[in-house]
């Protein structure tokens, strides 16, 4: 019970004061609320908020810039995880080990020294730059303050709970099964394809999904790597509630942002219930 | 006097404000600021004033950059509307949003004797919510071994950065008063003095096309800012900048900047500079919550604040310029800051600035991303 209520008072009672909000109900007791600026104030439901919202060329550019930031992270991200995974549980010498212990540094490490080091790292007159130029290498540009800077910090923070589902789904193919198709002559592609990602598919999905949301709604690492605009949608949240004194904007980018991950999560139901009816 | 009931009443009365005065107070005090105006506090001011007032105890409530001054001000708007007492006596930040929303008190020379000596301009700009304790404005840092001619106008300030492109940027408006500065002086490029005054002091969105051209001058100045475009972070980005050779020139704080020299932050050869007309500036306001129940001890610790050797502290640590006018301050500090003390303009109203910031993020930074 006291988790239920915890969960209702913290969590559903908010989330349904901003959704009335977000639809032209302004509750004139909240001081941060009622002191906006451009406010749309209806006593009916209105989707007044998000029209203005969607017509807004800023919107569509942080938007755009969310979405390509989600999908490429999440993209390299599965790669790169699954390529770390697949050689954890099947590669044989002694770097096995060390690959082991550095995919799971990250994850002891918080996302904002994470995106201090990276800037550090790969910054302007950074330590990359400054080896690069030592060995003759001019012009060049740091992804630091670019799209590609977040691309950078989503996918380096994110590798070690991917690599880890990954791997607790890999640990799940047994042995004999890949040794039986070995012997049978089967190609290392051939048994990745036809073996293991049809045994590993829901943990993949669980990366997918998860990756999606995470980088959709992150805030840290935008913040300290992004550009300066169009920004991310969690970025772009805290810039309209307290820069722009807009919180009816701020809060309709989270209604939005919430309906989106929602989807995804759905989409993720659908898919694992659909697995797990199939082997029953 | 008959009636021993009523001796009693007075006799109690007049103990318990004897008592008052004697036992023990603690004022909370919520401030906010960078982490210079926390060690101010922590290790200068506030010691100091434990000294001479054994009896006051301040607990300081600390905000860093003013992070959680919206929720202070929401906790002290709650109270007010439960009927209970909120807990702070001491504001120091957003004193005048809090005032017009009924929450801080009026202060007046009757409550604070010493506010006589502050520029009434200065104390009304918070409409007598706050007590001004310490200012500094925006100024022009410059590399003087490279840029031997600083510009002194705005137009050449321009100039400058059109001819030399990649050694100049400020940071994103929203992050730091620097930036903030720079942008608000190029949108009251073009506004007549009555104009610029309404936007310092009241707020109707129509009036911001007034804006359209200053937006425009900034959004072709884009290209030409260090990496075709980039702000910097905030007020400490640009000085980093600054002093790695990234850039010649920026708009910094004029105390943060001088503490960056004084610290050996910043190299010797960048030199400070004021513009004609100048940067923004302000003040600092400290003030009373209307709900507090140590009003006494919160306007004697004003008070105390604008005392010359308190304010000499606050010159000397935070290298900005005293709350109180000059004339009122030891001879040296009067010799250190000549006249440049009063030197600066004032920002927009804090609604116009927050159209400013958006306007600026939709109109200059968000159109184009600097392309390699």
């Amino acid at each position: 019970m006291p988790p239920l209520a915890v969960l209702t008072l913290l969590v559903l009672l908010p989330a349904f004061d901003a959704l009335r909000f977000s639809l032209g109900w302004v509750p004139e007791d909240n001081v941060s609320y009622a002191s906006g600026l451009n406010l749309i104030r209806s006593s009916q439901p209105t989707l007044a908020v998000f029209g203005r919202l969607f017509s807004s060329a800023s919107f569509g550019r942080d938007l755009g810039l969310t979405l390509f930031v989600t999908l490429t992270s999440v993209a390299l991200l599965t790669v790169v995880s699954y390529a770390l995974a697949v050689y954890a549980r099947f590669g044989r010498g002694r770097w096995v080990g060390a690959v082991r212990t550095l995919y799971l540094l990250p994850m002891f490490i918080p996302g904002i020294i994470a995106a201090y080091a990276i800037t550090t790292f790969y910054g302007d007159h950074g330590l990359l730059q400054a080896m690069l130029e030592r060995v003759g290498v001019q012009g060049y540009h740091s992804p630091i303050r670019q799209s590609w800077g977040i691309v950078l910090g989503s996918v380096w923070t994110g590798i070690p709970f991917a690599v880890l589902m990954l791997s607790s789904g890999l640990d799940g193919v047994a042995e004999e099964q890949i040794e039986a198709a070995r012997d049978a002559g089967a190609s290392f592609w051939v048994i990745l394809w036809r073996i293991v990602l049809p045994l590993n598919l829901v943990p993949l999905l669980i990366v997918l999904t998860f990756s999606f949301i995470g980088v959709f709604g992150s805030f840290t690492i935008p913040y300290l790597l992004g550009p300066a605009a169009p920004n991310m949608l969690g970025v772009s949240m805290q810039l309209n509630f307290g820069a722009f004194r807009q919180p009816q904007v701020a809060v309709a980018m989270a209604v939005f942002s919430f309906l989106v991950c929602a989807l995804v999560g759905y989409l993720y139901v659908v898919a694992t219930l659909r697995q797990n009816g199939r082997r029953v | 006097m008959k009636n021993p009931l009523l001796i009693g009443l007075l006799l109690l009365g007049t103990t318990t404000s004897v008592q008052a005065q004697t036992n023990p107070v603690t004022l909370n005090f919520y401030s906010g600021g960078d982490v210079n105006v926390k060690d101010l506090w922590e290790n200068n001011l506030l010691p100091m004033y434990q000294k001479t007032h054994p009896n006051v105890r301040i607990n300081l409530v600390f905000s860093s950059h003013g992070d959680n001054d919206q929720a202070t001000i929401d906790r002290m708007a709650a109270a007010k509307k439960a009927g209970k007492p909120s807990g702070i006596d001491l504001l120091e930040g957003p004193v005048d949003d809090a005032g017009t929303a009924g929450l801080m008190d009026k202060l007046s020379v009757q409550k604070v004797p010493l506010l006589a000596r502050v520029s009434p301009a200065v104390v009304n700009r918070a409409h007598s919510y706050g007590v001004p304790y310490r200012a500094s404005s925006v100024v022009l840092a410059y590399d003087s071994s490279r840029v031997k001619n600083p510009p002194k106008t705005v137009a050449a300030l321009l100039d400058w950065i059109n001819k030399n492109p990649g050694q100049f940027t400020y940071n994103t408006p929203d992050t730091g008063g620097s930036g903030n500065a720079f942008v608000t002086r190029i949108l009251m490029g073009n506004l007549t003095p009555a104009d610029a005054s309404f936007f310092q002091t009241d707020y109707d969105a129509a009036r911001e096309k007034a804006w359209s051209k200053g937006l425009s001058t900034l959004k072709t100045l884009a290209p030409k800012l260090y990496q075709n475009g980039q702000y910097s972070q905030n007020n400490v980005g640009t000085l980093q900048l600054l002093g790695k050779g990234a850039i010649q020139m920026g708009p910094v704080w004029s105390d943060m900047g001088l503490s960056y020299l004084k610290q050996g932050l910043l190299p010797d050869n960048i030199k400070l500079t004021q513009i004609d007309p100048p940067l923004a500036g302000g003040a600092a306001y400290l003030g009373v919550a209307a709900d507090s129940v140590n009003k006494a001890a919160a306007y004697d610790f004003l008070n105390w604040l604008l005392t010359p050797e308190v304010q000499s502290v606050v010159v000397d640590k935070m290298n900005g310029y005293p709350g109180v006018k000059l004339q009122y301050m030891p001879k040296d500090v009067q010799t250190r800051f000549g006249d440049i003390a009063g030197d600066f303009s004032y920002g927009f109203s804090s609604k116009f600035g927050s159209d400013m910031n958006r306007l600026w993020y939709e109109q200059v930074a968000g159109t184009a991303q600097p392309q390699h």
